[in-house]
């Protein structure tokens, strides 16, 4: 009796041991589970949904239908001609507004990577004291709104801005320059600035991380400064830097603010297509495939990028 | 005493997790039965253009509320149009002449009964008859403001045979580009079309093939010698204003303003035309807010005292009639705003498109301008 009693009383308690801890796993976890069911998988769900409906005039067609993702990849027989480029759509403008966003997102990212690592370097490896006050300094451009930052830009750039009114004064133009605002260069900057804190901290954390005694090895055996950077230092800052461009990369390349401000009519990015579609041409549905499209495009990016790097290689080597 | 205590405690750790959910029950229990002040009236929820939520327009309705209505800022109407089918709850939309059809059509828009508004009878006759404020035999649009679309030029920095013989071909021209912005809707396409030597009858009504060629031809022309396409008429006054752009396609206002700030600024009558629209208030039956409100905030659009206020101010004329007696004379001569018929009669009235050529030319101009770079 008490032979085969046993086990199943121990198997009992420990599957009860093992819901209580599923329990409060979940319960832990709920306040933010539901806000990301709520904010996050619901509409993009509806979203989903959305996209496989019509808008004929001002009715909505529920019944369900691919048509609006067969509109993005209809073929034609004449090209549409973008920047040298045939397009053979019927619809070409999403492709082309979508390749324009991942180049322009592409240049925004290398231009923070490049302008947030040597800060970075610098507040790891030179600041020693008042780190503290050096992280809040890097923070105090949010402290104001982004539209804010946006429109300093449009300032800075703009005809009678601060640098042709400075080059203007110093004498070296004296027709402002034309080419500053309202382009697609003018987007890059602006948006490489308005991201650049976000890179600085991520990077600096794993640069922080580095155990100072490897540099040292590397100098006792004969590295140049140079090669001890290549070899030890850019390797185990790598998962944070990947990270930065990622947290760069991915909003950027669906942003609407900062074209529709600094960018002019060349300036126009995809996010711009999506408003556009959902609220001028009233045309929600096939904003949501665009929107739905643009989403896949960049997942399928970014997982061919961190397979490309080896990211799972270079996140286990992490100390 | 008692919660000081409680705090404490709790502080130190001495109270059990059984006292701290009873306490914490109690206090939920307790404020779900407290009585709640009654929710307060809906304010009203206007959708206007951008400037028109000063108070100058509506000061009638402030002296009885008290407090503004809410407003929301649009760039075009067919923007606000999408906004309202999205759920935004509007009671009252600004639309024009040739675009109150749309909201109409959508469903969005109430009759507008003319005898809840005391000043309607001073409002000029052509315009209480006038297509755009009736609509399929309702009056659906209560005439407020009117005045110009046109070509607004700086002569100092212009040839002088622009002068003597303005033309929106300028907005199509290689040798201007980056130093004209056209407005960002499918005008730039229509007057075009009518640069072409097309009359705006046929223009503003084109469809299909026809359209697709006249956005390829002049849309893009328009998109790349334009410095940007302007939605927000203070971005266009300012860079008129430092000389950025020499020639906008403007309201009225862009000249009352540069004039009153002594940049030299004409409003050209081009030879291809120049053009008249109305706007006024519309009734949307999406809103919440007491529709007596609504029709206060229409009726203090349509006093004389706003009339006055807009055509000092903005140099638009106002659809009623005393407004023109108590404006400054020299307003007026200045802006050449007295009589709407005469004004129509000699200029080129806005016509309302069909929901299918507006919903084309959207869709054509989207793609347009999205092609530049």
């Amino acid at each position: 009796m008490t032979a085969v009693s046993e086990p199943v009383a121990a198997s009992r308690t420990r599957d009860a041991e093992r819901v209580r801890r599923w329990l409060r796993g979940y319960g832990l976890l709920s306040p933010a589970l539901a806000v990301m069911i709520a904010m996050l998988a619901l509409p993009v769900a509806a979203l989903v949904l959305l996209s496989f409906w019509t808008q004929h005039g001002f009715e909505l067609d529920r019944s369900p239908t691919i048509e609006n993702y067969a509109q993005l990849v209809r073929l034609k027989d004449e090209p549409t001609v973008w920047f040298g480029i045939p397009f053979y759509f019927a619809y070409p403008v999403p492709a082309i507004l979508m390749i324009k966003s991942l180049v322009m997102s592409l240049s925004a990212t290398v231009a923070v990577i490049a302008l947030a690592y040597p800060m970075a370097y610098f507040l790891a490896f030179r600041v020693t004291r008042n780190k503290a006050m050096w992280i809040i300094l890097i923070t105090i451009p949010f402290w104001t709104s982004y539209l804010l930052r946006v429109f300093a830009w449009k300032i800075v750039l703009g005809f009678n801005g601060a640098i042709n009114s400075g080059l203007k004064a110093l004498g070296i133009i004296d027709q402002p320059l034309e080419f500053l605002l309202y382009n697609p260069g003018a987007v890059v900057i602006t948006l490489a600035h308005s991201w650049v804190a976000f890179a600085i901290l991520p990077i600096y954390v794993s640069l922080e991380k580095i155990d100072r005694s490897l540099l040292e090895a590397a100098s006792d055996l004969g590295d140049s400064k140079l090669k001890r950077f290549l070899r030890i230092t850019l390797p185990l800052s790598a998962p944070g830097t990947v990270a930065a461009a990622l947290l760069v990369f991915i909003p950027t390349v669906g942003d609407y603010v900062t074209p529709t401000l600094v960018g002019g009519p060349g300036g126009t990015m995809i996010g711009n297509l999506v408003q556009e579609l959902f609220l001028k041409q009233n045309n929600a549905p096939l904003g949501a495939a665009v929107a739905i499209t643009m989403m896949l495009i960049i997942a399928v990016i970014v997982a061919i990028f961190l397979w490309a790097i080896g990211y799972r290689r270079i996140r286990s080597r992490r100390m | 005493m008692q919660r000081i205590k409680f705090i404490d405690r709790m502080a130190q750790g001495k109270m059990s997790r059984r006292q701290m959910l009873q306490s914490a029950s109690a206090f939920g229990v307790g404020a779900l039965f407290l009585p709640r002040p009654t929710a307060a009236a809906e304010v009203l929820t206007c959708l206007e253009w951008g400037g028109y939520d000063s108070a100058d327009y509506f000061q009638a309705y402030v002296d009885k509320y008290g407090a503004q209505p809410n407003f929301s800022i649009f760039a075009g109407e067919e923007d606000a149009l999408a906004k309202v089918l999205a759920g935004f709850a509007a009671d009252v939309m600004h639309p024009c002449n040739y675009s109150v059809a749309r909201f109409v059509n959508a469903g969005v828009a109430a009759e507008i009964d003319t005898s809840r508004l005391s000043h309607w009878n001073d409002i000029f006759p052509a315009l209480q008859s006038a297509e755009g404020v009736i609509w399929d035999g309702k009056t659906v649009m209560a005439p407020a403001d009117w005045g110009n679309s046109s070509l607004a030029y700086r002569p100092d920095l212009l040839p002088p045979e622009f002068n003597e013989n303005p033309t929106w071909a300028i907005f199509y021209d290689e040798e201007y580009k980056g130093r004209v912005a056209m407005t960002d809707n499918e005008m730039a396409i229509i007057i075009g079309a009518m640069v072409g030597g097309m009359p705006y009858d046929e223009a503003y009504k084109l469809e299909g093939a026809a359209l697709e060629a006249a956005a390829k031809e002049w849309g893009t022309k328009a998109v790349n010698v334009s410095k940007f396409l302007w939605t927000d008429s203070s971005e266009v006054q300012q860079a008129m204003a430092s000389g950025e752009i020499v020639a906008a396609y403007a309201w009225n206002d862009l000249i009352a303003n540069l004039r009153a700030e002594g940049v030299p600024v004409e409003f050209a009558k081009p030879k291809e035309g120049m053009f008249t629209w109305f706007c006024g208030l519309t009734l949307l039956n999406t809103g919440k807010a007491d529709e007596q409100a609504a029709y206060d905030f229409i009726d203090a659009w349509l006093s004389p005292e706003t009339g006055k206020a807009l055509i000092e101010g903005s140099g638009y004329g106002h659809a009623n009639m005393k407004a023109f007696d108590i404006a400054d004379p020299e307003a007026l001569a200045n802006m050449g705003i007295t009589d709407p018929v005469a004004m129509m009669a000699d200029t080129i009235v806005f016509k309302t498109p069909s929901d299918a050529v507006q919903e084309g030319f959207n869709k054509v101009w989207g793609d347009t301008k999205a092609l530049k770079y």
